[in-house]
């Protein structure tokens, strides 16, 4: 009898260890179903390419170049787009992510009146050709009638494709100006600015955090001053990111403010990430120092080596898998960082950062479209999708660089 | 034989290779000098600029600390409430993860067959491994429709979801990984004598799992849990997505919206100069010693637990 109920609460206790590491398994699933379903749509090389702001531009039709004639529809043009015949152009209805209605250009013909124009914006550029691309959207058309009365058609007058289209057809003689905008939604931007990231703060803690492992491992012997320091990197790990933030702006700002920078600037947030970095690196380092073999010292200094020969020809090559997965690791953390950046990098999302100017990490990016009025998911999504295959990537080479480590010794 | 020695380092070559041994060695400890005094500035400079506010006398200390309200618009700084809230949400969503955690470590490190532990071992690793902003989206996207459902299936409303129950479910998710990967550690040392001895005074595989293992594994259990809740702590951009800031409090009730110290440092992020702005770091200073009180204490529990195995 008694045994009867020992088995089953063995049971009952196995069972509850398996219900736990089926709930690990199920929230991560559903973290990957919900981005996947809700940013898969966004995938593909426009978000990688495109400016995020969308750019206005108001263009007029050259002087000998229109009036309406006669075009033929291109037969592989899809069902929902609507093909000015008089005019050259087709035009598709599309809601935005924003649930605002536009009217987007399908294609355009060569011969078209609107694939020769010229930019009216006032500016430096005025009267420079602009090539209208497929995918801007068209706000607004200008255009005279047979009796030179001008008209105007396009969204602002919350027309759809097929008014616009039909309005063109019927009613429009030559053509004055259009408003157009380019598609915007992309993260070219954030991509380069977090590349700047990954550069500055490896270039920085790289040398640091590597030199500091050596002397922790290779000179330091154990006296209160190497145990003080010992402490002092371990502390630096259990420090949350948005402290790193803090010091950030008031310690590091008067750096970059040296090179010219005045607002929190690329260059402050790589700094600030150098530092997080540094107990990810020299932890690295030293673990892959650890392993190597204690005879290869020896030998090398008893072959008359100095001990900055030792370190540099014989214990730094055997060091390197464990240095490089300190990188990918390193790398992962500033992909993925956002608290810090928020700081010291501002949430401004920048098409063209520079290391001196305002931009945003992919993970900021997200972080900025997130914390707005009306939260973008589907573009949170979609770069989220791109972080995770990152970071997981990332992971995946530092396991098989650790596998490596493992055997190359034992 | 010295004099051997002493003329052969005093050759020029000789001289200068120890004299670059001698440099090179101390630029390696300025390298680590460098990154274990990045600690001391941290703390240095943020206490100074942080109790710069009360030194002007634009806050006063005591309204600040035990403030239960925090209205930038007005300019009043109270930080207690916030202090209980980030409590509250920490240690609810420790109490959440942290037997999670333990079960699904002991599953991993001791019940399953290999490929199945090694295939959840990754599977911990890659949780870990997700940057806290997408939790915050998965939290923005599912957390709160979840916590909304549960509040209109009790007859409540909810701010849209966000609330203290989203924030503990948020945190709880994302300090799961840490526990449970220093859990298995600790699962993984304990000795193998010990489970053999009790074994064979007649305890099945389970109870030897459950009584041997996990009691001699407490203490790196409980550093896992310690890191866990600084990590909830400090957790920042996805806390503050579903937050919803309230202006005062505490809050104590789970569907009501909350106000941690770290959404309290994001939100409304705009000047970068003003007392709005450096009051911040005063909440900065808050959070340093919020998060180094509890460690104090619980490595103190750690250390009066942990002395039962011996």
């Amino acid at each position: 009898m008694k045994k009867c109920n020992i088995r089953k609460s063995d049971m009952a206790l196995n069972g509850i260890t398996y219900l736990a590491s089926l709930l690990c398994e199920l929230i991560l699933l559903s973290v990957f179903v919900f981005t996947f379903s809700k940013g898969s749509s966004l995938i593909n090389w426009d978000l990688l390419k495109n400016d995020y702001w969308s750019k206005n531009y108001i263009v007029e039709s050259s002087a000998d170049h229109n009036t309406a004639s006669q075009y033929e529809k291109p037969d592989d043009l899809s069902h929902e787009a609507y093909f000015s015949r008089r005019w050259g152009i087709a035009l598709v209805d599309h809601v935005s992510h924003e649930k605002e209605k536009q009217v987007l250009i399908e294609y355009i013909d060569p011969k078209s009146p609107f694939a020769s124009v010229v930019d009216g914006s006032a500016g430096q550029n005025k009267g420079k050709e602009l090539n209208l691309q497929v995918g801007m959207r068209l706000e607004k058309i200008d255009f005279e009638d047979q009796n030179g009365t001008a008209g105007i058609t396009g969204t602002i007058l919350s027309e759809n494709a097929e008014t616009v289209v039909k309005n063109l057809d019927q009613t429009a003689e030559t053509l004055t100006s259009a408003y157009v905008k380019t598609a915007g939604g992309g993260i070219r931007g954030s991509i380069i600015a977090t590349g700047y990231l990954i550069l500055v703060s490896l270039l920085i803690a790289l040398p640091i955090g590597i030199a500091a492992a050596i002397y922790l491992n290779e000179y330091a012997t154990k006296n209160r001053v190497n145990q003080l320091i010992r402490t002092g990197i371990e502390m630096l790990t259990g420090v949350p990111s948005i402290i790193y933030g803090l010091m950030g702006v008031t310690v590091l700002f008067p750096i970059t403010k040296a090179f010219g920078a005045t607002t929190t600037n690329v260059l402050l947030g790589g700094i600030t990430m150098s530092i997080i970095l540094l107990p990810t690196i020299i932890r690295a380092t030293e673990e892959a120092l650890l392993v190597v073999p204690q005879n290869l010292r020896d030998a090398s200094l008893a072959l008359g080596a100095n001990q900055s020969q030792t370190i540099f020809k014989i214990i730094l090559p055997c060091a390197v898998p464990g240095i490089l997965s300190g990188v990918l690791l390193s790398i992962g953390r500033v992909i993925g960082e956002s608290a810090a950046l928020i700081y010291t990098m501002g949430t401004f999302i920048s098409d063209a950062p520079t290391l001196l100017t305002q931009g945003t990490s992919m993970a900021v990016h997200i972080w900025s479209i997130m914390s707005g009025e009306q939260p973008n998911f589907e573009l949170a999504s979609a770069i989220s999708i791109i972080l995770l295959i990152f970071v997981f990537l990332l992971n995946i080479g530092v396991k098989w660089i650790s596998r490596r480590l493992q055997k190359e010794w034992h | 034989m010295r004099t051997n020695v002493k003329s052969y380092r005093n050759q020029k070559r000789n001289r200068h290779k120890i004299r670059r041994d001698k440099i090179l060695k101390a630029l390696f400890f300025t390298a680590a000098l460098v990154s274990a005094s990045a600690i001391a500035i941290i703390v240095i400079f943020i206490t100074q600029k942080g109790i710069t506010p009360f030194l002007n006398g634009d806050v006063s200390l005591v309204r600040f600390m035990f403030g239960t309200q925090w209205r930038q618009d007005q300019g009043v700084y109270g930080v207690g409430y916030i202090v209980i809230n980030t409590l509250l949400t920490s240690f609810g969503a420790l109490l959440l993860a942290f037997p999670i955690s333990v079960l699904s470590a002991l599953f991993i490190a001791k019940i399953a067959p290999k490929p199945i532990a090694s295939f959840m071992t990754t599977i911990i690793e890659l949780l870990a491994s997700i940057p806290s902003v997408v939790y915050g989206v998965f939290a923005a996207g599912v957390i709160t429709k979840l916590v909304m459902n549960m509040a209109a299936g009790l007859g409540l409303s909810t701010a849209g979801g966000s609330s203290q129950l989203a924030v503990i479910l948020l945190l709880a998710i994302m300090i799961t990984p840490t526990i449970t990967s220093l859990s298995i550690a600790a699962i993984q040392a304990v000795d193998r004598d010990l489970e053999l001895g009790s074994l064979a005074l007649g305890a099945t595989p389970t109870q030897t799992r459950f009584k041997v293992v996990l009691t001699s594994a407490k203490s790196g259990i409980f550093a896992g849990a310690i890191l866990g809740i600084g990590r909830a702590f400090g957790e920042a951009t996805a806390v503050a997505m579903v937050a919803g800031n309230k202006m005062f409090g505490p809050t104590f009730h789970p569907f009501d919206i909350t106000r941690t110290l770290t959404s309290t440092m994001l939100s409304g992020l705009k000047e970068t100069t003003g007392l709005d702005y450096d009051i911040r770091f005063s909440v900065g200073i808050v959070l340093m010693v919020v998060i180094l009180l509890s460690n104090l204490l619980l490595n103190a529990i750690r250390k009066k637990i942990g002395k039962v195995s011996g």
